[in-house]
């Protein structure tokens, strides 16, 4: 279980089917007006509301603050049976069942660090979206925008959240123009795409993409495209012409984790190493 | 760098040994080539390994100025390509402002 748990995995098989198709998108050119689901519809709406809140509180949420939530007594005093579960399940073999996913901690942390604390309220909604897009980053509003419609289980929504939080985190850095540089909006696409798991040797086996040697790079590619495609209404040429250009500067970009984070080990070593970095820049 | 008196390793040994074993395992080759296309490099690791515990031992100030001059350049590597956006002095102004009204009402 320790072994499936290190890779960002795809899901279930059907829902991997409809993932092959899911991008990201940056921004949605039409949000669905909230509040507004059809009458026909509306127990689906609120049960898949329902569940994308779920699944993203579970996301968010650090899990040693729930189940410290959960151990405490009424007086708010440890009790010696108490202390013992927190020791037990401190163990490494419990550690996946109860860790927050360790990318979108390192990128929680370091927004907050560069003065954008993500608050769930704000920052985040669960909505129906139009087509196979699983979520997007709304750059007018700084939210991140949830396709509860489209994201089935949690593994996906971990992802989701993460692919998203790149881009709002290079909102929160940079001077980015969504809307108006096809270049910036390329190079946030490559770096999501590339840090996110989207990529993941596992991820593109399931999609069926075969390839080894340098295989990443060519989906990084790939999907950076499908990306732009789905949120500019511009031919596959022009995407990949801007793809192109940026490719080489905004692949090697790492930030914040600096490294390409292949699985959760990675993901925990990157955010040692933030963790640390005021150590490490006072002593080189 | 920082001053010889209150300098320690910009890492802890554990972290060295660490990326070390990660680099060497059939994982992170397997993960290397995926991405490069090429076998991973892995015996800077050793070598900044075994000037941390060096200093560790005898505060080697040769031990010192490897690790200095490993972890710069690390740094540089990450440095080399110019970046496509400004980067911001402070972050955006409306980031933590409320939501549109028309939004909030509906």
């Amino acid at each position: 279980m320790a072994g499936a748990a290190e890779e960002r995995g795809p899901g279930p098989a059907e829902g991997e089917q409809r993932q092959e198709q899911h991008v990201a998108c940056q921004v949605f050119p039409e949000r669905l007006a909230e509040g507004k689901p059809g009458q026909g519809f509306l127990s689906s709406f609120f049960n898949n509301n329902r569940k994308c809140q779920l699944m993203l509180l579970k996301t968010l949420e650090t899990s040693s603050r729930m189940l410290g939530r959960a151990l405490r007594s009424p007086l708010g005093l440890s009790t010696p049976i108490q202390e013992n579960l927190c020791a037990i399940t401190n163990q490494r073999v419990y550690r996946p069942l109860l860790e927050q996913d360790p990318y979108v901690k390192l990128l929680l942390d370091a927004m907050k660090h560069s003065g954008c604390a993500v608050n769930k309220e704000r920052h985040f909604s669960c909505e129906d979206c139009n087509g196979n897009v699983s979520g997007g980053f709304d750059a007018s509003t700084s939210q991140i925008v949830l396709c509860q419609n489209n994201i089935r289980n949690q593994s996906h929504m971990n992802r989701v959240v993460t692919h998203e939080l790149i881009h709002a985190f290079d909102h929160c850095r940079a001077h980015v123009n969504w809307f108006t540089d096809l270049r910036h909006l390329a190079c946030s696409e490559v770096r999501a795409a590339n840090l996110s798991g989207d990529c993941s040797l596992v991820n593109e086996i399931f999609r069926l993409h075969f390839g080894l040697k340098q295989h990443h790079q060519t989906c990084v590619r790939d999907r950076a495209i499908l990306s732009i495609l789905a949120v500019r209404n511009i031919s596959k040429e022009v995407a990949q012409k801007a793809v192109d250009e940026v490719f080489e500067s905004c692949f090697n970009d790492h930030e914040p984790f600096g490294r390409i984070p292949h699985n959760k080990t990675y993901a925990r070593y990157a955010h040692r190493d933030f963790q640390n970095r005021d150590r490490y820049y006072a002593n080189i | 760098m920082a001053d010889g008196g209150g300098w320690r390793p910009p890492r802890p040994c554990e972290a060295y040994r660490a990326e070390w074993k990660l680099c060497r395992s059939a994982r992170h080759f397997l993960h290397h080539y995926y991405v490069h296309g090429e076998r991973p490099a892995c015996e800077q690791w050793r070598r900044d390994l075994a000037s941390c515990r060096e200093w560790e031992e005898r505060r080697s100030a040769e031990a010192q100025r490897s690790l200095c001059e490993s972890e710069r350049a690390r740094v540089q590597a990450t440095r080399k390509h110019a970046l496509v956006w400004a980067l911001r002095q402070s972050p955006p102004a409306d980031w933590h402002l409320p939501l549109p009204q028309e939004e909030k009402d509906q």
